[in-house]
């Protein structure tokens, strides 16, 4: 190979080279589609359609089905079967619904209150997607009175408990270094746990997504690239050369960053089922989120026990950890999203994975000074167990 | 039904685990969520239309009071009768006599051609349907003779299975149409004295039974008495079917003459004071029982028209798979009167029709 400069005909020539496989590829498709598939017999007996109800929205009168065509080509859909009765609908834009498109599906009928309903809708090729409305009543609609009982919820299952956990601020600054590694490590528990749970929570709501939506893939994207990013962020700030104080503040923000992101799915999911009015949220139950969630106050304040944190800054950390709850509670109550499920449970998966990495790394630093493993062990084993007993209360 | 997420816990929320809650949250944001604020800001905005109406409903005070009469079973528009070859308003009373001659012996010989095709029918609007038929239609042609008549039928099956024609009555056992079975592009001639008079009934007898008769294999046949029944103002010809769209051995529509809801979109126009007779025959696949109710009216009964004295008086009969009757009777005032399946479940799923009644 000689060394000159790339020269115009030089450019022109890598250029040809990146183009040309791009051209086969396009002649390959090509010759398949002319040639129905070239001497693969690939038209199927019956043709795949699958379809994917993504919302079922309830109003006096009227039933909605919102539904995604997840199949390979078009579908129409042509017949409504309705609790065993033929029953007329429109279907918005088009009952014609294109691949990966959406339609919605409105039925006049008398729906009676709490009562079960199994739908079946048909396409044009006889084939019935059937869904059911266990117990139905009336969607929730963002009137003030439905925020302000989900603004209640968010604050009850998120910025409470993570406030109260973090008045243990006064308390915990007596803790020696040994205390003070437990409790990093036991931060480290929590975290770890939280994410195993974001993340097969978010795993199970993908399974459930339409096939074309990948939902196992995009929950390793949500994380992955979570995790790349707070990681990739956290370098830079250690590049640009601040205080160790500085930094451990930083890190409780990203805490309180990965806390919120996991309380916004958790709000999500239970606004979702508190619109549904089946199931009303037991007094039990808020108080086992309660419980659980101020192990996340906790889990905040750890790093900057060592130094004199702002009341302003704690008090920002405990609403940025808390608040997304609420966030969380009008979005999944008001509207329910799958896919967006998926995204804000794997981002808050991989948000927690990594400021525990961050944590390890802190205690890998401490650990230089002055090693106690079985502290580590202790406090992370405690961390996650902690979540697991607490979760006892509501699980 | 089965309740996949466990929601018949909701008398008793405390029993749901967190797990569960969240689980029902998910499964039924599937089922049950979201709010018209959002949705109309979403691309799913033109939903918005009939949500807004709901609303309005609503603030007008009459929470309940949604206009439930406009909320009838059926579906809108029709099905297209000439691209699928056959009306069920013809079928009513298209008697086939086919082609009379007189054989040496001076008995009156019917002759017909009966050929086997797949057809997709339109069942109902968009829904195609691959009908398995005789001549073309679902129910087959409805054959009438006379008591003494000899038949001769000469059936070619032109589909990809083996068929055969399996008429009820009495007649020797070569010509019962169960192990002559008629092979793709194969033909058989039918040939007997039909016996005894009465309303029967034909269909393939090929297995597994149940999918060549539920496909649309099957059809009426009436065997008038030598004497003749008294004269009637109109003749109907009803054969109560079910239609099994996605294959799971479970009817998902139900009718009368194949096609849901047709006598309901096109009632059928009789007049005060005429006779009616209805030549009703079930040929329902996969449920046990059919039935026929008659509003504000009352019918003399004939069991499968073997007697020319009625066997009851009343306004609903019950059928079981190729049972059969004939039914008489007149209507005294003038209006719109249905006529179903008192199966309501059958009735909702296309089984049901209305007599108009003119003064």
């Amino acid at each position: 190979m000689e060394t000159t400069i790339p020269t115009q005909s030089n450019s022109t020539r890598t250029w040809l080279l990146f183009i040309l496989p791009v051209i086969l590829l396009a002649g390959v498709i090509g010759l398949f589609l002319f040639t129905n598939g070239a001497g693969l017999n690939v038209k199927p007996v019956v043709p795949i359609e699958t379809v994917q109800f993504e919302r079922t929205v309830l109003y006096p009168g009227v039933i909605e089905l919102h539904v995604r065509n997840n199949s390979p080509q078009p579908i129409e859909l042509a017949q409504v079967i309705i609790n065993d009765s033929v029953w007329p609908f429109t279907a918005t834009p088009s009952k014609v619904v294109p691949r990966l498109g959406q339609a919605i599906v409105t039925l006049k009928y008398p729906w009676t209150h709490a009562s079960a309903y199994n739908i079946a809708v048909f396409s044009s090729n006889s084939i019935a997607f059937r869904t059911e409305i266990p117990v139905a009543a009336e969607t929730a609609t963002a009137s003030t009175g439905t925020l302000l009982s989900f603004t209640l919820i968010g604050l009850y299952v998120g910025v409470i408990p993570v406030l109260l956990g973090m008045l243990w601020f006064p308390a915990l600054k007596q803790l020696g270094a040994r205390g003070l590694m437990f409790l990093m490590a036991l931060t480290a528990g929590l975290l770890i746990y939280l994410g195993i749970d974001a993340a097969s929570e978010a795993l199970e709501i993908a399974a459930g997504l339409g096939g074309p939506f990948q939902g196992v893939g995009l929950v390793g994207i949500g994380v992955v690239a979570t995790f790349m990013l707070l990681d990739a962020i956290t370098r830079r700030q250690v590049g640009v050369g601040r205080s160790e104080a500085a930094q451990r503040l930083t890190l409780a923000f990203m805490i309180a960053v990965g806390i919120g992101l996991h309380n916004l799915g958790e709000g999500l999911a239970i606004g979702a089922a508190y619109s549904v009015g089946a199931a009303a949220l037991g007094t039990f139950l808020v108080i086992g989120f309660i419980i659980q969630n101020i192990t996340e106050g906790l889990g905040i304040i750890a790093p900057v026990l060592k130094d004199n944190a702002s009341l302003s800054s704690l008090a920002g950390m405990g609403l940025i950890g808390g608040a997304p709850a609420i966030a969380g509670a009008w979005v999944g109550g008001l509207s329910f999203s799958q896919p967006l499920a998926v995204i804000f449970l794997a981002i808050g998966a991989g948000a927690v994975f990594e400021v525990a990495y961050e944590i390890a790394k802190l205690i890998q630093k401490d650990a230089v000074k002055r090693p106690m493993p079985l502290t580590v062990f202790a406090g992370v084993t405690a961390g996650m167990l902690m979540l697991y007993i607490t979760g006892l209360f509501i699980k | 039904m089965d309740n996949q997420d466990g929601v018949t816990s909701a008398d008793q929320p405390n029993d749901l685990s967190r797990r569960d809650f969240i689980k029902l949250g998910i499964g039924s944001a599937l089922a049950v969520a979201g709010a018209s604020t959002l949705a109309a800001c979403s691309p799913a905005a033109p939903s918005a239309a009939p949500t807004a109406s709901a609303h309005q409903g609503m603030q007008h005070g009459d929470t309940n009071g949604y206009a439930e009469e406009s909320m009838m079973p059926g579906f809108e528009g029709d099905v297209n009768h000439a691209a699928n070859g056959f009306n069920p308003t013809d079928i009513l009373s298209d008697f086939d006599y086919g082609r009379v001659s007189t054989l040496p012996s001076g008995q009156t010989l019917r002759e017909y051609d009966v050929f086997a095709a797949v057809k997709t029918v339109e069942l109902m609007p968009g829904i195609q349907y691959e009908a398995w038929t005789y001549n073309g239609r679902v129910p087959g042609p409805t054959f009438r003779c006379t008591e003494g008549d000899r038949i001769r039928i000469n059936f070619t099956n032109g589909t990809g299975h083996s068929h055969t024609m399996h008429f009820h009555g009495i007649h020797p056992g070569d010509m019962d149409g169960v192990y002559e079975q008629v092979p793709p592009g194969g033909k058989f001639v039918y040939e007997f004295d039909p016996e005894p008079f009465g309303l029967h009934l034909y269909h393939c007898h090929i297995f597994p039974l149940a999918e060549h008769i539920a496909r649309g294999l099957y059809g009426a046949f009436i065997i008038d008495p030598k004497q003749g029944r008294p004269k009637a103002d109109h003749e109907f010809v009803m054969v109560m079917t079910g239609t099994d769209l996605d294959f799971d051995s479970e009817n998902d529509v139900y009718a009368v003459n194949f096609i849901p809801f047709h006598y309901d979109k096109h009632p059928i126009r009789i007049k005060v004071g005429e006779l009616v007779r209805v030549y009703l025959a079930n040929l329902l696949e996969f449920d046990p029982i059919n039935s026929f109710h008659l509003h504000a009216n009352f019918f003399h009964y004939y069991p499968t028209g073997t007697s020319l004295i009625p066997g009851e008086f009343t306004d609903t009969i019950a059928q079981m798979q190729a049972q059969r009757g004939i039914l008489e009777f007149r209507y005294k005032f003038p209006g719109k009167y249905m006529f179903h399946a008192h199966k309501t479940e059958f009735a909702e799923l296309g089984w049901t029709g209305v007599f108009e009644v003119e003064s």
